[in-house]
């Protein structure tokens, strides 16, 4: 572990993007979300949870596949530098593994040798990210069902602990650790900044309301599939405005799209919901999921069954996002709550 | 690292129109590039996206078997933005490909076996895929049946084929259609009804049901009747789609993607799957 002086984090900042595309939470317009900085005058790392996620730097809202003309396709032109990403909480840290799995990576899963997606890998693959530690939990959060937490450093290369006047660096993967070593403007830490570190962490975890176990909960939901009336229950308020699924960072639904006209064009692809009742729409007028509750049960499964028994946990880390984002106060842990102790019995 | 996003180019070697209002059509296409053409590997059931470039993309079952080496072929009917667009094409044309994609009907393990093939109305396309591929290896089989059936006459795809598959003597052909007509001399009756009646022996068979939902919802309980196991019938599910490659997310059904774990499916796989249909 090593100290960075708040006074050299713009250092850091700027030596990163000697060789990375750097991004950090940055305001834009009363928005927190991850963009490309170059300096450390261009973050804004007072949020806890920023609006928009980090997924949107992987994984973009749009994203040019290919482009066409009379000649031919070509790939697109992609990114040739690394990425750096400088304060990203733990939630979407895990976030990203969780994609990764998706996508195509390293962690070898039986079904990865079937499709790598090369964007998605282009970006992630090298990726370095340093981590920030949570000292202030919201009302919102509820990684720790997840097993996360805000100390967790799960999918970090660097954790990070803000402790006043300095950030404490700790490295957590060989590629964090091998950066941390070629830095010259670090310094040593001493007992009384690891004292502040575990008081920081202390309160953090405090202010946590305490897990609840969902452990089975995977088990119990396609015994629900059929049971209309608690999906109607759970999806009463909901307006299926997809505002979840946009912000929530392991959502991964997207549509493809082309534009242009005559011989010149390219095809792109866009992120997509399935809270949208056009997601599944077939050409012949037939919608498998037509009904407001279909598309909100579809949207649990996915994450809380479906991905579980693929890929062997949730597909969710319990940042918060939607509780925060949606119109009409759903809250996904009150849904969760609901449909595990709904007694199983409907008409 | 290849891109499974990434289209190849086909060209339009014949267009056949199926039904009188040409709805339905048939398209060969011939690979542009050799290079396209030897990495492309298929069996029947797998499927390819088509693509008109500034319209789109959408996914078609490969109607040709890969015993017919020179060509791919696909029958398209006139339903949405994409398949208006590649109705439009001519022969010459160039069309994008995808794939193939998904898995496929379990050819292997029907070796030795009875295979029963039923099929309704433009759904026809990768079971004759099937159907070509076994009458090519006809040795691998025993029993080869077929029923087939659609609205009326000028629905059935293929018919020059259907005729010539008629005179084989080593092959059952069953074709009907929904309502008596001026000069068939086929059978009349829906799908289910007649499968029933032809009442086929489940000893040592397979058989593989591919139709529009309401075919299938009233044929697999007929099946299951005759006494066929679950793990013996086997069918072939649609959804949109868009990527095909298992991550965009549309066509998923229970823990299951129908781009990559199916299209095929056991009567046995989908017991565990709400609502496939």
């Amino acid at each position: 572990m090593v100290k960075l002086k708040k006074n050299e984090l713009d250092r850091l900042i700027c030596r990163l993007a000697g060789s990375y595309d750097v991004y950090a939470p940055v305001d834009i317009d009363g928005n927190v979300e991850f963009a490309r900085v170059s300096s450390a005058e261009d973050m804004d790392q007072s949020r806890t949870v920023t609006n928009l996620s980090p997924k949107e730097i992987f994984f973009p809202k749009d994203e040019v596949l290919f482009e066409y003309d009379a000649d031919g396709i070509r790939p697109a032109d992609s990114m040739d530098r690394p990425i750096a990403v400088w304060g990203i909480r733990s939630c979407d840290t895990k976030s990203l593994m969780l994609l990764d799995k998706v996508f195509g990576s390293a962690i070898q899963m039986p079904k990865e040798e079937r499709f790598q997606d090369p964007y998605w890998k282009k970006r992630y693959d090298g990726a370095l990210l340093f981590g920030a530690a949570c000292a202030e939990p919201l009302s919102t959060c509820f990684c720790n069902w997840f097993g996360g937490g805000p100390f967790a450093t799960e999918g970090m290369d660097v954790h990070v602990t803000d402790i006043g006047d300095a950030f404490l660096l700790n490295p957590v993967t060989p590629r964090g650790e091998d950066y941390l070593e070629s830095l010259d403007f670090t310094a040593e830490v001493s007992e009384s900044d690891r004292k502040a570190a575990a008081e920081i962490a202390g309160s953090a975890e405090a202010v946590m309301s305490p897990p609840v176990p969902i452990d089975g909960l995977d088990q119990l939901l396609p015994g629900l599939f059929l049971q209309e009336e608690v999906w109607g229950e759970v999806s009463a308020a909901c307006i299926n405005c997809g505002a979840c699924t946009f912000v929530c960072p392991t959502c991964h639904c997207f549509d493809m799209q082309d534009e242009g006209r005559n011989e010149k064009g390219r095809r792109l692809r866009v992120w997509d919901s399935c809270m949208f009742p056009i997601f599944t729409s077939e050409a012949s007028g037939h919608n498998p999921r037509s009904l407001s509750r279909h598309r909100v049960r579809q949207r649990v499964m996915h994450k809380y069954s479906y991905y579980p028994v693929n890929y062997g946990e949730y597909l969710c880390t319990g940042c918060g996002r939607c509780i925060t984002v949606c119109p009409v106060n759903v809250d996904i842990r009150r849904t969760l709550l609901k449909l595990m102790t709904h007694d199983g019995e409907d008409g | 690292m290849s891109n499974p996003y990434i289209p190849v180019p086909m060209r339009v070697s014949r267009i056949v129109a199926e039904d009188p209002e040409r709805n339905l059509r048939t398209y060969n296409l011939l690979f542009e590039n050799d290079a396209d053409r030897e990495r492309f590997t298929y069996l029947p059931g797998q499927f390819c996206e088509l693509s008109i470039l500034g319209k789109g993309e959408s996914p078609f079952g490969i109607a040709s078997s890969p015993t017919e080496k020179d060509h791919l072929r696909f029958t398209v009917n006139r339903t949405g933005s994409v398949t208006e667009e590649i109705h439009y094409l001519r022969e010459g044309d160039i069309v994008g490909m995808r794939g193939p994609m998904g898995n496929w009907y379990p050819v292997e393990l029907f070796k030795g076996g009875n295979v029963l093939i039923i099929g309704g109305g433009f759904a026809f396309t990768t079971l004759r895929s099937l159907l070509v591929y076994l009458m090519d290896h006809r040795d691998d089989y025993r029993d080869i049946t077929v029923v087939y059936g659609a609205r009326s006459p000028e629905l059935l795809l293929y018919k020059e084929e259907l005729s010539a598959w008629g005179e084989r003597d080593d092959l059952k052909l069953h074709l009907t259609i929904d309502n008596p007509a001026e000069g068939w001399d086929g059978l009349t009756g829906f799908v289910p009804t007649v499968t029933k009646e032809l009442s086929p022996s489940p000893e040592d068979s397979y058989a593989v049901v591919c139709g529009p939902p309401i075919m299938i919802k009233y044929t697999l309980p007929v099946m299951s009747e005759l006494g066929f196991p679950d793990d013996r019938i086997y069918t072939s599910l649609e959804r949109r789609m868009k990527c095909g490659i298992g991550k965009c997310g549309r066509c998923n059904i229970g823990p299951k993607y129908i781009c990559i774990d199916g299209p095929v499916f056991s009567m046995a796989e989908l017991r565990d799957i709400p609502e496939p249909v």
